[in-house]
């Protein structure tokens, strides 16, 4: 690719990382609404054209552009959004965009499991721990719309940085190189059947780490429910009769 | 199909983006959207190596990213609420005193 290519994809990238720097909520400075999303406008146009440079003259590539400025915007707004549950909302849609992404290049297994492990099981949890944890926010007069530390992020300016050049690095890298796809007719047919293909490899190539992930998920349910219990107190003799007693204070008929 | 490319340079972005998300927001559960939206990258990543090497080990290593990913929501969502019930605030500034 061309050398003018990388300082187009270095733009974007500060674009990005401005958006998400103004957009980010921060006490004491007025709000930036307007600015933000003119920021984010801008980044938006240069990512669709530094994804028509690199598309060329794909057949769905009407397609791919929008789902890409759904994910990248639904992920600004995650990041940069003051209330939590709506940040778990738009991660839904960065979910959904990268599901139909991939299902778009192929991998039709996957962008489905994608959909119904994170935005159908990850997704609630979330919500859910969202839901029993935000219960403190309500103060004498009514609910106190936004959390304190939900209004003050933490050094903006500098994580911002940090991510500007951490993604400059990762975009300026693949841009340069020209990376050509290996074409295989038995690929395409593999491609034609992607669940049936998945689902062989699972069963004799990858077979282990199945039962790897099985036991890894296990492990991790008890962990998670011994971690989160709630240690009740307990139940000491005031509480009934021992054992022994019970049936001597039954009147008899 | 599309370039692998693109998907690479969608993918650089939403990992950059959820770290900075990490670096900087204070709520614990957005902390950890955060780290969702990054393996969220790692992901589109395999998926466009997988497509470029044409095979389908990327998507292999794509559903155990995925087994991952749930296992770490799990446990550090529960993480998360025994802290709650410790100091009644999400806010991750409250364990400052862990820093040593």
């Amino acid at each position: 690719m061309s050398e003018q290519l990388v300082y187009w994809a270095y733009g974007v990238v500060a674009l990005v990382g401005l958006g998400v720097y103004v957009g980010l909520p921060k006490e004491g400075r007025p709000a930036r609404g307007g600015l933000t999303l003119l920021v984010i406008l801008a980044a938006f146009a240069g990512l669709a054209f530094l994804l028509h440079r690199l598309l060329g003259a794909a057949a769905d590539r009407a397609a791919f552009y929008v789902l890409a400025l759904l994910g990248v915007g639904g992920a600004i707004r995650v990041v940069t959004h003051a209330r939590p549950v709506y940040s778990a909302l738009f991660f839904v849609l960065v979910v959904l965009s990268t599901a139909a992404l991939i299902v778009l290049v192929g991998a039709q297994f996957l962008g489905a499991a994608l959909v119904i492990v994170y935005a159908g099981a990850i997704l609630v949890t979330y919500v859910f721990v969202i839901m029993l944890s935000q219960q403190s926010s309500r103060s004498g007069d009514g609910l106190v719309s936004v959390l304190d530390y939900d209004r003050n992020a933490r050094k903006p300016a500098w994580a911002s940085l940090a991510g500007f050049i951490f993604m400059a690095t990762l975009v300026g890298v693949i841009v340069e190189r020209d990376w050509r796809p290996i074409s295989d007719p038995a690929v395409a047919a593999m491609a034609e059947k992607n669940t049936l293909s998945v689902g062989k490899m699972l069963m004799t190539d990858y077979a282990v780490s199945v039962e790897l992930a099985a036991v890894l998920l296990m492990v991790a349910m008890i962990g998670a429910i011994a971690l989160a219990r709630k240690r009740l107190p307990q139940a000491g003799p005031a509480q009934g009769p021992p054992p022994g007693e019970i049936g001597k204070q039954v009147p008899p008929f | 199909m599309p370039h692998p490319t693109a998907l690479m340079v969608i993918a650089a972005l939403l990992f950059g983006t959820g770290v900075i998300g990490f670096l900087t927001r204070r709520n614990m559960i957005v902390m950890f959207l955060s780290t969702e939206i990054m393996f969220q990258g790692v992901l589109v990543n395999l998926i466009a190596m997988g497509t470029l090497h044409g095979n389908l080990q990327g998507q292999m290593m794509g559903l155990f990213v995925l087994v991952i990913a749930a296992v770490e929501a799990g446990l550090g969502l529960a993480i998360v609420v025994m802290m709650y019930r410790r100091l009644g605030t999400l806010d991750a500034e409250a364990w400052r005193q862990m820093r040593g």
